[in-house]
């Protein structure tokens, strides 16, 4: 279980990205966070596994405060908390077979990794993941010759090299067209559901959020304004929806977005 | 619609001149452009005053460097006129536009106040040309020394385009005949040489005799009073070959027998036989030598090619310095790299500018690099060689010290331009800090280091042969000395290997950059 108090984080030139936040996370859970642009949800997630470090509250996972690891204990935690990005980032230089083992770093030896040597459990371990993503064919290319999905399901390989209890997930299906954002959400699903695996994933679409999500938080200027379970967001109202989206928001359910989501819905 | 340039033009030129057109004429006359000015077109005024004083300055200045003995503007004038007649033309062009200095005032008076357009073009015209006119003068621009003696560099050039016959040579042997001569002729003259079977060897009548004799006249100049004629017949030689004619006078010291001031040249007939006739020459010999009759010796000598051709010394040279000069561009190249990967993790903004001290030290070392990188490596070159003294030493040092600059600069930039998502991904699976520089920021960087390097590397090679020109090592300084000796042959083979060198390094580069990059 992942417990978040009082969570603030400001920015050195005073932005006050993430204002006291507080919520629970049980495991097993698909969360999603939504929010407008700059409400602080990658703040949040990247409090979660230290990429920022939080101006004050508490982190509370398995017991133990991630908010003060510090060192190889810092790592440590890490090791266990698989993230995935809106732009991949993946080594664009590097095979997607080296990009996928960098998943493994935080559990090797540091000087065979300087030669670029993983054992070799972790190679087989890298190609049975390939192929659960379905990216198998293409481990030998750069990593910069893929396809945008092709890259996120790389990036999704990296974070299960890790063999994480939690995954991070910030706007992984941001730069990506719906069809593609939809498979790329049903393996995080998939892997929600038949590993068990806790996610916490922010997305943009409310139709992405109903479709997927198990528990849904939102943000507004970096407060959290908004907390529900799988059957509120059903229900949500456009009240509730532009307290978080703001006054000018309309439902994206609306949008052109609907047709492609219902026909892989529906399938 | 009207622009507002134009309204501002209208307007000032609705004013009258405020003096007559007669008078602006005069007054520009005495000092060029004021009569312009008066007729309300200052700026035209203003050009054509500066222009015409700058124009008389560089006048005297080139009609006094033409003439420089001479004193009083009408003897330098004339002086220079007959030295360089370009000057006429000069003169010409500027009396048509002092010329046309008086008419336009006296044109702008008029049209002051109306709306006639008047026209800055002539003023731009007239000053091209008068200043054109100068230049060629101050190039010194001799077109038709260039159309005329371009034929002279033919030799010059075909032997450096296709020098390779200089590349091999034949080993030589010389091949002498000799005959002994007394002066002066007393009871004991040298007996006629004796006939040889397989060598070579010259019969002379007489065998004694006195040689040529310079008296000085009273008016200092100098008469020859000829010496003994000699008749030289030459057996065995090389049949059809040159024999050059030799002597070796009593001090001992050997010389070539000119007659009438050129080299005598025979050439044996097909039995190795030729017959010749010579002056004894005068020589200038110490006193001592001539006591109790002085021995001289004439020599047939003849160089002639034995076995098989091998490389010359000159193409063995040129190999030795084209690799000194690769190595110079290899070493400089990589003790560039080593010290510049310091200095542009400083001058990498992205890295530096976490606060105010990181900031200026950014500064601070860019500021430096920009420096360095901005002074020619054959000026450091120079530095260079005052404190290691000539060699390749010093070249290298000389392209060590730009390489850092210009490497520098481009490494941070790559530094600059790395992209942090995947070093955040690398962070975020639990990577620890030297793992992450490895597998995040390398892989990034590897590429344009590469690419940076590889190119670096070709310039070094390129400017070590330039560097080789004020004496850094390599073949650049060889190439100069055959050039300052006139061996254009050499020369070519040096300029082919710099030629050859810089194409073949043009295409490792451009094959290890597709791979890397
Ligand atoms: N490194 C940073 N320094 C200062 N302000 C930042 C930084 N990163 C984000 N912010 C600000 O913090 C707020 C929250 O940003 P972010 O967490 O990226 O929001 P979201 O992911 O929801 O778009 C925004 O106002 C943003 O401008
Ligand atoms: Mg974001």
């Amino acid at each position: 279980m992942l417990e978040i108090r009082n969570l603030t984080k400001i920015y050195e030139d005073g932005t006050l990205a993430v204002d006291n936040v507080s919520f629970t996370v049980p495991d097993g859970e698909f969360l999603v966070v939504i929010g407008l642009s700059g409400s602080g949800k990658s703040t949040l997630l990247r409090c979660i596994n230290r990429l920022i470090d939080p101006t004050e509250g508490e982190i509370i996972w398995n017991g133990e405060d991630l908010a003060k690891l510090e060192g190889d204990d810092l790592r440590h935690a890490r090791r266990k908390i698989g993230m995935v990005f809106q732009h991949f980032n993946l080594v664009d230089r590097s095979s997607v077979l080296t990009n996928i083992l960098t998943g493994r770093l935080g559990y090797s030896k540091t000087w065979p990794t300087m030669l670029h040597r993983f054992p070799k459990v972790d190679r087989e371990k890298a190609w049975q993941t390939l192929e659960r993503l379905g990216i198998e064919d293409q481990a030998h290319k750069l990593a910069r010759e893929l396809s945008g999905g092709q890259q996120q399901r790389v990036g999704i390989a990296r974070a299960l090299m890790q063999d994480p209890e939690l995954m991070l997930a910030d706007e992984p299906v941001a730069s990506l067209d719906p069809v593609l954002a939809h498979s790329i959400l049903q393996h995080l699903e998939d892997l929600n559901q038949e590993d068990g695996l806790t996610i916490i994933c922010s997305l943009h679409y409310l139709d992405l959020v109903q479709r997927y999500s198990t528990s849904v938080i939102g943000l507004k200027e970096g407060k959290l304004v908004y907390q529900g379970t799988k059957k509120d967001i059903r229900n949500m109202t456009d009240e509730e929806f532009k307290l978080i989206y703001g006054e000018e928001a309309i439902r994206i359910s609306d949008t052109s977005l609907e047709g492609s989501l219902g026909e892989v819905v529906e399938q | 619609m009207k622009s507002k340039k134009s309204q501002i033009y209208k307007e000032a030129s609705t004013l009258p001149s405020i003096v007559p057109p007669w008078l602006a004429a005069v007054l520009s006359a005495i000092v060029p452009g004021l009569g312009q000015a008066l007729a309300r077109a200052i700026q035209r005024g203003l050009v054509i005053f500066f222009s015409f004083i700058s124009i008389v300055g560089l006048l005297i200045w080139r009609f006094t460097d033409a003439a420089p003995r001479d004193e009083g503007a009408f003897d330098i004038i004339r002086k220079a006129f007959r030295l360089e007649p370009i000057f006429v033309l000069i003169s010409i062009v500027f009396v048509i536009f002092y010329i046309w200095i008086i008419i336009d005032a006296y044109q702008m008076a008029k049209i002051a106040g109306k709306p006639e357009k008047r026209k800055p073009i002539v003023v731009m015209v007239f000053l091209i040309l008068v200043f054109f006119v100068i230049g060629w003068q101050i190039g010194q621009i001799d077109v038709y020394a260039f159309v005329t003696k371009f034929g002279d560099a033919f030799p010059a050039i075909s032997r450096v385009l296709w020098p390779w016959e200089r590349a091999i040579t034949y080993p030589e042997e010389m091949w002498m005949g000799t005959a002994a001569l007394e002066t002066p002729c007393d009871d004991t003259q040298p007996p006629p040489t004796e006939p040889l079977d397989d060598k070579p060897y010259l019969i002379v009548d007489p065998t004694c005799g006195i040689p040529s004799i310079q008296v000085d006249q009273e008016d200092n100049s100098i008469e020859v009073i000829p010496g003994t004629t000699i008749h030289v017949e030459g057996y065995n030689f090389t049949p059809d070959k040159e024999v050059e004619i030799w002597w070796k006078d009593p001090a001992i010291s050997q010389f070539r027998h000119r007659e009438g001031g050129d080299i005598l040249r025979v050439i044996p007939d097909e039995k190795g036989y030729f017959e010749t006739e010579i002056t004894w020459p005068y020589r200038l010999i110490p006193d001592s030598y001539l006591e109790g009759g002085a021995n001289w010796e004439l020599q047939g000598r003849q160089v002639t090619t034995i076995g098989d051709w091998e490389f010359s010394a000159e193409l063995k040279m040129a190999i030795e310095k084209m690799i000194e000069t690769i190595f110079i561009g290899m070493m400089a190249t990589f003790f560039g790299i080593i010290l510049a990967l310091p200095f542009s993790f400083l001058a990498a903004r992205n890295l530096m500018r976490t606060n105010a001290f990181t900031l200026g030290i950014y500064y601070l070392v860019r500021g430096v690099l920009n420096i360095i990188r901005s002074i020619e490596p054959l000026i450091w070159a120079i530095i260079a060689i005052i404190i290691v003294g000539l060699g390749p030493f010093a070249g290298i040092l000389a392209l060590v010290v730009h390489s850092i600059a210009a490497l520098g600069k481009l490494y941070s930039e790559a530094i600059e331009s790395i992209d942090p998502g995947p070093i955040e991904a690398v962070t975020a699976t639990g990577a620890n800090w030297l793992q992450t520089i490895m597998y995040g920021v390398i892989p990034q960087i590897i590429p344009p280091f590469v690419s940076f390097t590889i190119y670096r590397w070709d310039i070094n090679i390129r400017m070590s042969t330039v560097i080789g020109l004020v004496g850094g090592g390599g073949i650049g300084y060889l190439l100069t000395q055959w050039i300052r000796m006139l061996d254009y042959s050499a020369a070519g083979i040096a300029v082919w290997f710099i030629a050859i060198t810089v194409a073949l390094l043009d295409y490792i580069s451009a094959e290890i950059r597709e791979r890397f990059v």
